[in-house]
Formats: C-alpha cells, sequence, structure tokens
C-alpha cells in the first residue's frame, strides 16, 4: 500500500474540532439564520436575502479594512469620520456629472490611504496608542469634513451612479452586495495568499520577534491602516450608492458596529488571529439581527433588548464552540 | 420561542416611560399659558451700536447652517447691528457654557442660542441675563427659566398633528400606516407621536401598525422600511414629517415595487424631499420653517428697543402641495438643502 493510499487514521474529533475552531462564527450565522428563517419567512426569500446583504456593503466594506488593521494588533476609530467624508467628497465632485464618477471615485480613494497612511505613519514610528491615535484621527477628520462642507451635505449624485449599485441580478443580488463580496474575497486572497497578509499574522503575534527576524513592521503597518483607510472610502461611497447623500455625518458611529463585526468574527485586540471571513460573518450576524428585531414588530425598547441579547447569545455561542474543541 | 420574544416585549413595554395622555395635554396647556406671557424687556434697553452673539449648540447639520444664514441676512437689514459673533460648540455642552462665558466678556448686546443640552447651560445663560443681555432660544422647543428671556420655537405637536390630518385626508380616512420617527426620546419624536395619536383618535378608520426611529437617518429609514415591507402585506400609508428620512421610505417602497400603493405623508422643506415631491406630486411638506433664525433676531431687537415680548412665540409650520412643490424644489442645488425665502446670495457657500 502506498502513502496515497493510506487510510487517515486520526481521530475524528480533533479534525471536527478544528473544522468548528475555524468556522464557529459561520456556525453562529447558520443557527441564527436558522432561528430567523422560522420567525419569519422573509428570510426565506432570495431578495430579502440580497437586501440584507446589501444593508451590510457599508459596514462590511469597512470592516475588511478594520480586520487588516487589527490582525496586526492595532484598530482604527477613524473608519467612521472617514466614510462621512468620503461621502460628502464623491457627491460634491460628482456634482451630478456622469463624467466626474470616475475622478470622484479616485479622490476618494486616495483621501481613505493618505489618511490611513497618516495613521500608520505614526502608529509606526511614533509608538502612539492605535486606540488613540485614530480617535484623534476621527476628530481630525470630522472638522476637515465640516470645514469643507460648511455643516451641508452639498453635493449632487451623478445619474446612474446609484442606479448602477442599486440594481439587481437577476432581479434577486444588488450589484452593492457583490461589490462586497468582491472586496472581501479581494481582502481574503490578501490575507491568505500573500507575504504582506503573513507578516500582518506574524507581527501581531509577536511584534518583537517579527522585527528581530528582519519583517519591514513600519511598512507593512503603513500598508495595512492606508488599506483600511481605502476601505473606509469605498465603504463612503457604497453608504451613498446605498442612500444618496443625505448629511455630513453619514458614517458617524459606523466604527462601532465594524469594530462589533470584527471582533464577533473572532478577530481581538490582541493580534496575530482572526480573518476577514469571520468579519462578514460577524457583519452578517449584526444586520439580521437588527432585521429580526425589526420584522417581528417588537416594540422599540424591546428590540434594543432583544438585538443585545442576540449579539450577546452570538457571542456566548462562538466562545462555546471555539472552547469545545 | 414566539412567546418568549412576547414576554421580551410585554417587559419592555412596561419598563417603558410611560406618560398618560392627560399628563400631556396639560404639559401642553402649561407651555401655550407660559409662552403667552408678556415680559418686560425695559432692563435691556439699549442705545448705539449692537452686537450680536450666537452661541450655536452645532453647525453641523444644514437646518442649522440655514438658520444662521436667516441671522445673518436679518443683521444685514439693519444698521445698527454691527458685527454678528458666531460660537460652535460641536455638541459639547462644556464648551457652549465657555462659548457663552466668552460671548458675555465679549460684551455682545443680544444672545441668540441653540443647545445641546438645556440644563447644562442654564447657569451661563443666567449669568449673561444678569450682565444685561437679553436670551433668546432660538429654533429649539419652548423653554421656560430664568436665564431664557424669550423662545423663538417650532411647535412639533403642531407640525405633527398638520401631518397626520393631511396624511389621513389624503387616505380617504382609512388604512394602515407606520410611523417613522427621529431620534427616540427627542422632543421631536415624542410630540410627533403623541400628536399623531391624537389625531388618530378622530380617524377610527387608521390602524398604526407600528411606530419605528430612523434617527433623521436616510439610510436607516431605508433599512426598517424594507423590513416593514416584509412584515406587512399591507401598507396604505406613512406618516413621516422629516423630509430626510421619508426619501429613505419611499425609495424603499420604489425598489419593492410597492410605491403605487401607499400614501406619502407631508415631509418637511428639505430640499431632497422637495425634488421627490416634485417628481411624483404626492407627499407635499409641512414646513419645519428656518427663519426662525430671522424671528428670533427681530425679537430680540424688541427686547433692545424695551419693548414687552412674549416669553415664547411660536413659528407657524405651513403646508405645501405636492403641486406647489416644484415652485420649492431646487433642483441645482443638493438633496442636504432647505427650501427658503433667503436671497440667493445669502444662501450658504
Amino acid at each position: 500500500m502506498s502513502i496515497a493510499e493510506t487510510p487517515d487514521r486520526r481521530p475524528l474529533w480533533p479534525r471536527v474540532g478544528r473544522f468548528l475552531e475555524r468556522y464557529a462564527i459561520w456556525l453562529v450565522l447558520a443557527l441564527l439564520f436558522v432561528v430567523a428563517a422560522s420567525l419569519s419567512e422573509a428570510f426565506l426569500r432570495p431578495v430579502y436575502i440580497g437586501n440584507i446583504v446589501r444593508q451590510a456593503a457599508p459596514v462590511g466594506i469597512a470592516a475588511v479594512g478594520v480586520t487588516l488593521v487589527m490582525i496586526l494588533g492595532g484598530v482604527d476609530l477613524s473608519v467612521g469620520a472617514v466614510i462621512s467624508l468620503t461621502a460628502v467628497l464623491a457627491a460634491i465632485v460628482m456634482n451630478g456629472e456622469v463624467a466626474n464618477i470616475p475622478l470622484a471615485i479616485g479622490l476618494c480613494v486616495v483621501t481613505g490611504a493618505a489618511i490611513g497612511g497618516v495613521n500608520g505613519v505614526l502608529v509606526a514610528y511614533n509608538r502612539i496608542s492605535p486606540f488613540i491615535l485614530t480617535l484623534g484621527m476621527a476628530v481630525v477628520v470630522t472638522g476637515i469634513t465640516q470645514i469643507f462642507s460648511g455643516g451641508t451635505a452639498r453635493g449632487i449624485v451623478s445619474p446612474g451612479f446609484r442606479e448602477f449599485f442599486n440594481f439587481r441580478i437577476g432581479g434577486v443580488l444588488p450589484v452593492l452586495a457583490i461589490a462586497l463580496l468582491f472586496i472581501a474575497g479581494l481582502g481574503i486572497w490578501l490575507q491568505r495568499a500573500t507575504s504582506f497578509g503573513r507578516s500582518l499574522f506574524l507581527i501581531g503575534s509577536n511584534p518583537m520577534t517579527a522585527r528581530l527576524s528582519g519583517l519591514p513592521v513600519e511598512r507593512v503597518t503603513i500598508a495595512a491602516y492606508a488599506l483600511s483607510g481605502v476601505a473606509g472610502a469605498l465603504a463612503g461611497l457604497a453608504l451613498l450608492a446605498r442612500s444618496g447623500v443625505s448629511s455630513t455625518f453619514a458614517g458617524r458611529g459606523l466604527e462601532f458596529d465594524v469594530l462589533a463585526a470584527v471582533v464577533l468574527g473572532g478577530t481581538t485586540f490582541e493580534g496575530g488571529r482572526g480573518g476577514i471571513g469571520g468579519t462578514i460573518a460577524g457583519v452578517l450576524v449584526l444586520v439580521i439581527a437588527f432585521n429580526l428585531v425589526n420584522i417581528l414588530g417588537l416594540n422599540f425598547n424591546a428590540q434594543l433588548i432583544v438585538k443585545g441579547a442576540i449579539i450577546i447569545a452570538a457571542s456566548a455561542a462562538y466562545v462555546i464552540v471555539k472552547r469545545q474543541q | 420561542m414566539k412567546k418568549l420574544l412576547s414576554l421580551c416585549a410585554a417587559l419592555a413595554l412596561a419598563a417603558t416611560v410611560w406618560t398618560p395622555a392627560g399628563a400631556q395635554d396639560e404639559t401642553r396647556v402649561m407651555i401655550e399659558r407660559q409662552s403667552a406671557e408678556m415680559v418686560d424687556t425695559s432692563a435691556f434697553a439699549h442705545d448705539g451700536p449692537i452686537t450680536v452673539g450666537v452661541s450655536a449648540g452645532y453647525l453641523s447639520n444644514s437646518w442649522v447652517v440655514f438658520a444662521l444664514q436667516h441671522i445673518r441676512y436679518e443683521a444685514s437689514l439693519h444698521d445698527e447691528i454691527e458685527d454678528v459673533l458666531v460660537t460652535d460648540a460641536g455638541f459639547n455642552p462644556a464648551k457652549q457654557v465657555a462659548d457663552i462665558e466668552d460671548l458675555i466678556s465679549k460684551g455682545v448686546d443680544l444672545l441668540l442660542y441653540w443647545p445641546v443640552d438645556d440644563k447644562a447651560i442654564e447657569a451661563a445663560l443666567k449669568k449673561a441675563v444678569d450682565a444685561g443681555i437679553p436670551t433668546i432660544n432660538t429654533g429649539g422647543g419652548f423653554v421656560a427659566s430664568d436665564g431664557v428671556i424669550a423662545s423663538a420655537y417650532i411647535d412639533q405637536w403642531n407640525l405633527g398633528e398638520m401631518v397626520a390630518r393631511r396624511l389621513f385626508q389624503d387616505m380617504g380616512g382609512e388604512g394602515k400606516i407606520f410611523a417613522m420617527l427621529p431620534i427616540a426620546g427627542t422632543t421631536a419624536a415624542v410630540d410627533q407621536l403623541a400628536a399623531l395619536e391624537a389625531v388618530m383618535e378622530e380617524y377610527p378608520g387608521i390602524e398604526l401598525l407600528s411606530a419605528e426611529y430612523g434617527d433623521w437617518n436616510r439610510a436607516k429609514a431605508k433599512q426598517i422600511t424594507e423590513n416593514l415591507l416584509q412584515r406587512h402585506p399591507q401598507i396604505d400609508g406613512v406618516f413621516s414629517p422629516a423630509g430626510q428620512m421619508s426619501i429613505g421610505v419611499a425609495e424603499a417602497f420604489d425598489e419593492a415595487g410597492r410605491l403605487g400603493e401607499v400614501t406619502m405623508s407631508p415631509g418637511d422643506e428639505y430640499n431632497g424631499w422637495m425634488k421627490w415631491v416634485a417628481q411624483h406630486e404626492q407627499g407635499g411638506a409641512v414646513t419645519f420653517p428656518t427663519r426662525v433664525g430671522q424671528d428670533a433676531l427681530r425679537i430680540g431687537l424688541q427686547m433692545l428697543r424695551g419693548e414687552p415680548v412674549r416669553r415664547g412665540t411660536k413659528i407657524p409650520s405651513e403646508y405645501i402641495s405636492p403641486g406647489a412643490a416644484g415652485a420649492y424644489a431646487e433642483l441645482d442645488r443638493p438633496d442636504d438643502w432647505w427650501a427658503s425665502n433667503l436671497p440667493d446670495a445669502w444662501k450658504p457657500e
């Protein structure tokens, strides 16, 4: 019998355990989905599923970038402010003209990258706490948004921009939902298949060892934060596509949804572990929890209680599943 | 599971702050009585050039930006007004206290303000009054305190009542509706819901499916509506006085292919909503007038002439029909803009 023909005689349970550890949040998501579907048949309608993924797009796209930073052992609290700025900036640059769309998108991406890059440089070379730094950056970016806009979300979205992203392929899946899945896929590829991605985990696990091993810690840090800024900018464009230009504070508070999704998905503040796949599952858990309490027709205050309980239960279930292995 | 959730809902309802309808009516009567009181302002009479101070609790939404422009425009019409000094507290109550004290030390003759937190700035406003500077609450709800000489306010209950009556008339007096309200617990949300429920008593054929809180956020209002469309196969009307949220609600109906079966209530004169109304010829608007800034300044000038003023001046909301919306909508302006009678040169840059 050749090696290739040798049957796998490893015990079954450790393999099952590793599977559970890796995909715990997805199991939790599946469980929540089953519960939701049993309570409301809306969750069995493909069009509504498409809606859910579309609703998740702004937070999900931003969370892709923040996941990379948190794997590194950092955090990015400026993402909500970046979303607000780029949503306003894009609408102003578009000025109602289709021809301005590429410039608007390009300018937003550059802006997000620049803000993230500044965050990265300060974290990498000044050893400032990323929590405090990015919080401060959020305040700065908010001020810039107010000065730039004068307090009104001036700007007119180009015709066709929103229509394109809200168009449903096959009458089911909005383009914006596909954009989320594409960006998540890109992030997963970056995280798993590139040396940059491996560096993130190594630096996040043990920065000192990573530095002594010759890894370019500062460059990787700057790149990670810049990518988070880019993701924030794309999230701002996603928000603009979803709901148009409405205020200069469109992204306010979204940084907390992003953080909740990332942590729920298994990426911790300690760094060195987690991943974008889990983050996307975390985003979907949050969106389904919100939608479920809404669809059940609960009183507003009851919605808050039940939504919080679902998130706590999901987190607890995730920890239990991981411990079982 | 459904029973557990129902129990949670019942507990939450019991835990919710509950104000009997009778108590709400008493509050309204008290406000009407207090706002009708005349205030002797002879102590504030002032000769010579006037410096107006504006303590803005925040300047980061388009409505207050327009209200401020109305103040500036009104000031330009009076030669005796030398300067308008504006501070922005950026939603920070402690900073607004400091701002007011700063304006006092700069020797302003009149103080207009809109608060982040009424209680937080009470003492600072009293200091202004004690220094001989009359104070006017601009654009918020009515305030009765020693530090506030007068209020130029917009009655959210009145606004809600006008919106509800117009909606129910447009619906023929019957059907199922839901309400899209602002941030839970705010005066706007509480008063608008109370007004809706009061008018509903006159229309027994109207059923309120749900009261939701969209937080003045277009995306959130859209998401909530998408869920409600899944839950309720029949929705005949929407009560949504805030135009910014109304757009999100209408979009959700449109994307679900159900716009034709719903009657939208009037929103406000938010430009994005006015554009929608002009295009779809339904809904209309009940205004939340930004010209409250001009009215507040005029009241302030009366005070500086020593003339008696009402403690509360209600700035009336007006109804704009769907047919007239085209005259108010500015198609070449952003959605986050307000229909107003400001001259073009005074609109925000």
